[in-house]
């Protein structure tokens, strides 16, 4: 497929070499304002640290999406479906049979693993349009699913009384406690997620992003990455739910609807697809930006919709691609041989 | 189970299944003329109904008089989304989901707009004869369900006549064959590419309008049918518009046969499913894939 987005190759091809001061700033901008609005939130508490929160689950949530789509440069419109895996196996599992925390988010985890294993291996084999609506019939299945199996997950009711975020006796109640689990939560998954694109796999996620032949000319067993990327997405997918539902404490269909689909997408978009500090950034930017301007908030979905395409049409790099053109710049005149 | 339920539901598979199939028929539409999926083809469908409601209610107009008109609107809007959304992409050779993505962006857009525009109500329209539904063997048939069947063929066989006997309707068939030998002949591949949209709009309106009056409108049914009309065309065959006609009578069938056997709850994972099982054993459709 030729779909892959010029970022993943720019990066890996960028030499490690000579690192300018501008460049070191460059680099560590995207960080540092993630830290401040993080910051921020902890210090002033109250709405802002809910907002923030949600901004970190979701943080979660698009660098799973990154691994797969930036990365790999493949398509899903329906990993709404892992989260709600996830969020539903920690929702049932607690409240209904007492599970502690960990144990329902592993069992979270593992079942949507599980269905990623079941559900990938026939949908990767799809390219172009079969493999989007694929994806998303994926999603709005698990979705109806979700709505239709009361029994279970209680319909548009929804499952209450989910405990909060917690292990061994110590519990993250406060907006400020909860702050703190997921912002070490996110610096985990970046780290994880910088670690998976510099060893082999990454590589070889790389390779089957620039050609897929050309990849398989090497050696690379494309099925079997596109499958690893697809999972390791799902993962991340499955914790992010987990974790909301513990932060939240109440789960209902719609929290996994076509509506997360296009809003992860945004924030995707606007970080800067491909790269490390993009879902981080993108997902605190398209959640604090809506809340600055209280009037908007009528107009959300249709903000985000607009948003999307013109940052499709104008800027389909995002912000890390203001970022990088900061960081080159030096490179036209110095650097370059 | 007797026949007559059965039969019943037959009935009305086949009606709403004329109405997938021409959704599908403007999937195809489109990616004949371009080989973009449209994933906004939905807007067009909901619009159809919401705008002929919005003429007819408020603006008073007469019911044929507010069909034509909110047709005629749809495909225009449909010829500004390709200018202002899918053409800069376009030239730009954006990724092909990239292109979903914004057309899927787009559908969320038009969506929003009309909730802020009229309401979240549920509005629906009258049937265009109001008789008494006729009975064929203990089947009742509604006269609105006729109305769709013969509306839909008569468009199946206008759009025939359109693709084979019109020289641009020969011009939009060489695009899909070869664009760029197309572009050659001295055919103007983006105005067919606008063409396409306005054609597409149109017939997802006129889908919508027929269909309004036995179900209803409101802003958000417009991704269930878009993603009904996206299975007709992959049952059919992707790029066959015939085809995707095909499908869709066979999607609204097995529909009504599933949701008479697992209930209403479940007809929208039925649908997926059998998207699902085609894409995997059979992505190229019964007739096999265009091209």
């Amino acid at each position: 497929m030729t779909s892959s987005p010029s970022t993943t190759l720019r990066e890996a091809a960028r030499a490690p070499g000579r690192v300018s001061l501008r460049g070191l700033a460059a680099r560590a901008a995207p960080w540092l304002i993630a830290a401040c609005v993080v910051g921020y939130a902890l210090v002033v508490g109250g709405y802002a640290a809910t907002v923030v929160a949600f901004a970190l689950i979701y943080a979660i949530f698009v660098s799973g999406l990154n691994v797969f789509m930036g990365l790999t440069a493949q398509v899903s419109f329906g990993q709404s479906a892992f989260a709600a895996i996830g969020g539903y196996a920690s929702a049932v599992l607690t409240t209904e049979y007492e599970w502690g925390l960990l144990p329902a988010m592993g069992a979270g985890l593992a079942g949507a693993l599980a269905f990623a294993f079941v559900v990938g291996y026939p949908t990767l084999r799809l390219k172009g349009h079969y493999l989007s609506m694929a994806t998303l019939a994926i999603g709005m299945i698990t979705y109806e699913v979700a709505v239709q199996w009361d029994s279970v997950t209680q319909g548009y009711l929804g499952i209450s009384g989910i405990p909060p975020l917690g292990i061994a006796g110590y519990e993250a109640t406060s907006d400020r406690q909860i702050l703190v689990v997921l912002s070490l939560c996110v610096v985990a998954t970046v780290l994880a997620v910088a670690r998976i694109r510099r060893s082999r796999v990454g590589r070889a996620f790389a390779g089957l992003a620039g050609s897929e032949e050309a990849a398989r000319a090497l050696g690379i067993n494309v099925a079997r990455y596109k499958l690893l990327s697809f999972l390791l997405s799902a993962g991340f997918g499955s914790l992010s739910g987990s974790l909301f539902v513990h932060v939240v404490g109440y789960v209902s269909p719609e929290v996994f609807s076509l509506h997360m689909v296009i809003l992860s997408f945004t924030m995707l978009y606007v970080g800067g697809i491909g790269t490390i500090a993009g879902p981080v950034v993108g997902a605190l930017v398209v959640s604090v930006l809506p809340e600055t301007f209280r009037a908007f908030r009528d107009y959300q979905d249709l903000a985000y919709g607009a948003a999307l395409i013109l940052l499709l049409i104008f800027a389909p790099r995002g912000l890390a691609g203001l970022f990088t053109a900061i960081e080159d710049r030096p490179a036209k005149n110095g650097r370059s041989s | 189970m007797d026949s007559a339920l059965i039969g019943q539901s037959l009935v009305s598979g086949l009606g709403i299944g004329c109405v997938y199939g021409l959704i599908g028929i403007g999937f195809c539409v489109i990616y004949n003329a371009s080989g973009i999926v449209n994933f906004a083809q939905g807007a067009f469908v909901m619009l159809g109904g919401m705008i002929t409601h919005v003429l007819l209610v408020r603006g008073q107009l007469p019911y044929f008089a507010a069909i034509v008109l909110s047709v005629l609107v749809v495909a225009l809007l449909g010829v500004v989304i390709e200018r202002l959304v899918v053409r800069p992409l376009w030239k730009r050779n954006a990724p092909m989901f990239v292109m979903i993505l914004a057309t899927l962006a787009a559908q969320i857009v038009i969506e929003r707009l009309t909730f802020l525009a009229v309401d979240d109500q549920p509005k629906t329209l009258p049937v265009f004869t109001d008789l008494p539904p006729i009975m064929v063997g203990g089947v009742a048939v509604n006269i609105q369900s006729l109305w769709i069947v013969a509306g839909s063929l008569a468009i199946v066989g206008l759009l025939a006549l359109f693709f084979k006997g019109t020289r641009t309707g020969k011009a939009m068939r060489a695009c899909a064959i070869n664009r760029e030998a197309a572009a050659l002949q001295g055919i103007p591949v983006h105005g067919m590419l606008a063409l396409a949209f306005g054609l597409s709009a149109g017939l997802g309106a006129i889908a919508g309008i027929m269909l309004t009056p036995t179900q209803y409108t409101a802003f958000n049914v417009g991704v269930p049918f878009a993603i009904s009309g996206f299975i007709a065309a992959i049952i059919g065959g992707f790029g066959r518009p015939f085809g995707a006609f095909l499908g869709g009578l066979t999607l609204g069938v097995v529909q009504s046969v599933a949701i008479l056997s697992f209930g209403a709850g479940l007809k929208t994972v039925v649908a997926l499913s059998v998207l699902l099982l085609f894409l995997f054993v059979r992505p190229s459709g019964i007739l096999g894939a265009a091209k």
